[in-house]
């Protein structure tokens, strides 16, 4: 049995599991931010439960406590989701790129406190290495 | 409703039957322009009837080698298809159900020569 | 000629950088009980490890993505968590090892009693670590490294029986009061000596840090494939020396002061001094590199910034994970455990999680997406589907041969 092919939709096609997620997120410099955790869909009239009825969008990247449900199951409450919003991507390739510097994103708040606390607090810690 | 709650759902047929597992979504960059890209449209899902673990892409793209590894990754995601979103009925937590009359398409990423050979044999 | 230096000081660097206290203790204890009849592993295990390495630096140097962001990606959040968490534990267990290795080389050489060395260790590692540049750190490590040439320079002043050990290595028959089993055992002991993980996620992190580019192809294959077999001949010397010494006496080696012994035999006071300072300079390079690989793995797996290259502030989870690695190292060894005994279990766990990050790197290796042209050719593909055969069975066969043989008693 032979399945027919799929219409050649006009945009960028991406398998979410091939190329999204799990894939590592950089931000405007190069930094790395995170991994793609999950993605956040939202039905078109902004349900967060949508079906076939009605077009769907992915409006979210997440990352942190969703990780560990995609690992043992479950699923956190809604939150502890750390989003990064779809406006911030700038390309996908086999990293996501996103268009605005990490610092400034919930995601990276575990960086800073560590770096606040301890990292940064250490002598030689803000400087280059030599 | 996070992608996690499709990933490796059951899905079943209109008459509840069971037709396998969602090994990944297809997404489509065609929605209204959200910052510098696009929104990603769910476009379909890919219905693997074996197996719930995704199996490296190889079920889909046209990595062929190293032979042995590819073969056997394919043979294990024989008969995935795609069905598109506007098939799925219900989604309920860890559930999906396609409506009466949905359409199975062939799972090849458009664009792309066929690179399931086993599924489009002459029969 | 400042090319060709760089090149030399690459394959210098990487001969000087290729033993740890896991090929150290390994190679010695092996010929000490069985002379050269396993040498044939260490040839299999040094074309394994050319293999690995050049697939990983290639995929480092195309794709700029290390090795465990590729694990995660390719094999999702479950497969790969449970790869990080086999991989993590085994490379501690290999960092205190290598610990443990400095503080007996210290002890060796000063006689002061290792749980003193142990913090001073420690806090060295930690300070190269925080502060120095990457290549200063490869090129010092490796070079100096380099001394434990002597183990090649005492086999010959040694005068053994050349056909006797020929006859070893050349038609391996396992010696009579040893069991078949031990002997396997201490065959996949050797191969996880020599393809250890971490050597992978230190390899290709290291190409992200130094910033190759596909230009820099040629000039690290050259490394591997030079350098590693190299390596790899120092690794049989160490059997040697110690096939002659103790196989014919019957002693089996289980210190760090018996693996040396044949140097000192052949050479004296200063064939030991050199041996000392290239253990050190080995397992301290090694314990680096297993350090740096704890951040790197944890790092690249959850997508935190990471890398020498950046200010620790600037890669504060990275620093922090291998402060807390360094401390848990120390403390392991604190509590007088044998670090001979962890680089035995070590090299046997290696052997056991290799198929987790092989297979990833070879899927990858062969993806367009990310190689582009580079993809692997038919010939690597041929060898990595040998190796990949190779892996998993000794892989598979590594536990029920630990329970079997009392692992090797």
């Amino acid at each position: 049995m032979s399945l027919p092919p799929d219409e050649h939709p006009p945009g960028l096609v991406l398998d979410a599991r091939l190329h999204l997620l799990d894939r590592q997120v950089l931000d405007v410099d190069g930094v790395p931010v995170c991994t793609v955790d999950d993605l956040e869909v939202h039905g078109v009239d902004g349900s967060d439960l949508p079906d076939g009825t009605q077009t769907a969008f992915v409006t979210s990247l997440l990352s942190g406590a969703v990780l560990a449900t995609r690992v043992f199951g479950g699923r956190p409450p809604s939150s502890r989701w750390h989003r990064i919003r779809w406006t911030h991507v700038a390309d996908v390739g086999t990293t996501v790129a996103l268009g605005v510097r990490g610092d400034t994103l919930d995601v990276t708040w575990t960086e800073r406190w560590v770096r606040d606390r301890v990292i940064g607090r250490l002598p030689g810690g803000r400087h280059d290495p030599g | 409703m996070i992608l996690g709650d499709l990933l490796d759902a059951p899905v079943r047929g209109p008459a509840d039957d069971p037709l396998g597992y969602v090994v990944d979504v297809r997404l489509v960059l065609d929605g209204p322009l959200d910052g510098t890209l696009a929104a990603p449209r769910l476009h379909g899902l890919l219905v693997s009837p074996r197996t719930g673990t995704s199996f490296l892409g190889y079920e889909r793209t046209g990595v062929r080698s190293p032979a042995l590894v590819a073969r056997w990754l394919r043979w294990r995601h024989r008969g995935t298809f795609l069905v598109r979103w506007s098939d799925v009925e219900a989604v309920a937590p860890g559930a999906v159900r396609l409506r009466e009359g949905y359409r199975r398409f062939s799972p090849d990423l458009p664009g792309r020569p066929s690179q399931r050979p086993d599924l489009h044999r002459a029969t | 000629m400042k090319r060709l230096l760089g090149v030399a000081l690459g394959i210098l660097t990487a001969i000087g950088g290729f033993l740890d206290i896991g090929d150290l203790v390994t190679n010695a204890v092996v010929g000490s009980r069985f002379g050269l009849s396993l040498a044939w592993v260490v040839v299999v295990g040094v074309i394994g490890i050319c293999l690995f390495a050049s697939m990983s630096g290639r995929v480092a140097a195309v794709s700029g993505r290390a090795t465990f962001e590729i694990i995660r990606e390719r094999l999702g959040p479950r497969a790969a968590g449970a790869n990080l968490t086999a991989s993590f534990l085994i490379n501690l267990l290999t960092l205190t090892a290598e610990v443990g290795g400095i503080a007996l080389a210290l002890q060796l050489a000063s006689s002061v009693e290792p749980r003193l060395w142990i913090p001073v260790a420690a806090f060295a590692l930690w300070l190269v670590v925080w502060r120095t540049k990457f290549s200063t750190m490869e090129n010092v490590t490796g070079l100096v490294g380099l001394t434990l040439v002597v183990f090649a320079v005492a086999v010959f002043l040694l005068g053994p029986d050349w056909s006797e050990l020929a006859d070893q290595a050349l038609s391996p028959t396992v010696p009579a009061a040893e069991g078949h089993a031990v002997y396997w055992y201490y065959a996949i002991a050797l191969f996880g000596a020599a393809m250890t993980p971490y050597e992978v996620f230190f390899f290709s992190s290291g190409a992200v840090e130094e910033k190759w580019t596909v230009k820099d192809l040629a000039q690290s294959r050259l490394n591997v494939l030079v350098g590693f077999p190299f390596g790899g001949v120092l690794s049989v010397a160490i059997a040697a020396c110690a096939a002659i010494v103790f196989l014919p006496a019957g002693i089996e080696v289980s210190s760090l002061s018996q693996i040396v012994l044949p140097v000192a035999l052949a050479g004296g006071k200063l064939a030991l001094a050199v041996v000392i300072v290239g253990i050190v300079a080995a397992t301290f390079g090694a314990a680096l590199e297993t350090s740096l690989s704890s951040g790197y793995t944890l790092a690249q797996f959850m997508g935190w910034s990471w890398g020498k290259f950046r200010r620790p502030a600037q890669a504060a989870r990275f620093h922090l994970t291998m402060i807390v690695c360094i401390l848990v190292a120390g403390a392991v060894l604190m509590t007088s455990v044998d670090p001979i005994k962890i680089t035995e279990f070590s090299v046997v766990f290696s052997a056991i999680a290799l198929p987790l990050t092989y297979l990833p790197i070879l899927l990858v290796a062969n993806d367009p997406e990310y190689m582009g042209e580079h993809v692997n050719g038919k010939v690597t593909n041929a060898l990595a589907l040998v190796y990949l055969v190779i892996i998993v069975t000794a892989s598979v066969a590594a536990i029920p041969l630990m329970i079997a043989t009392g692992a090797g008693s």
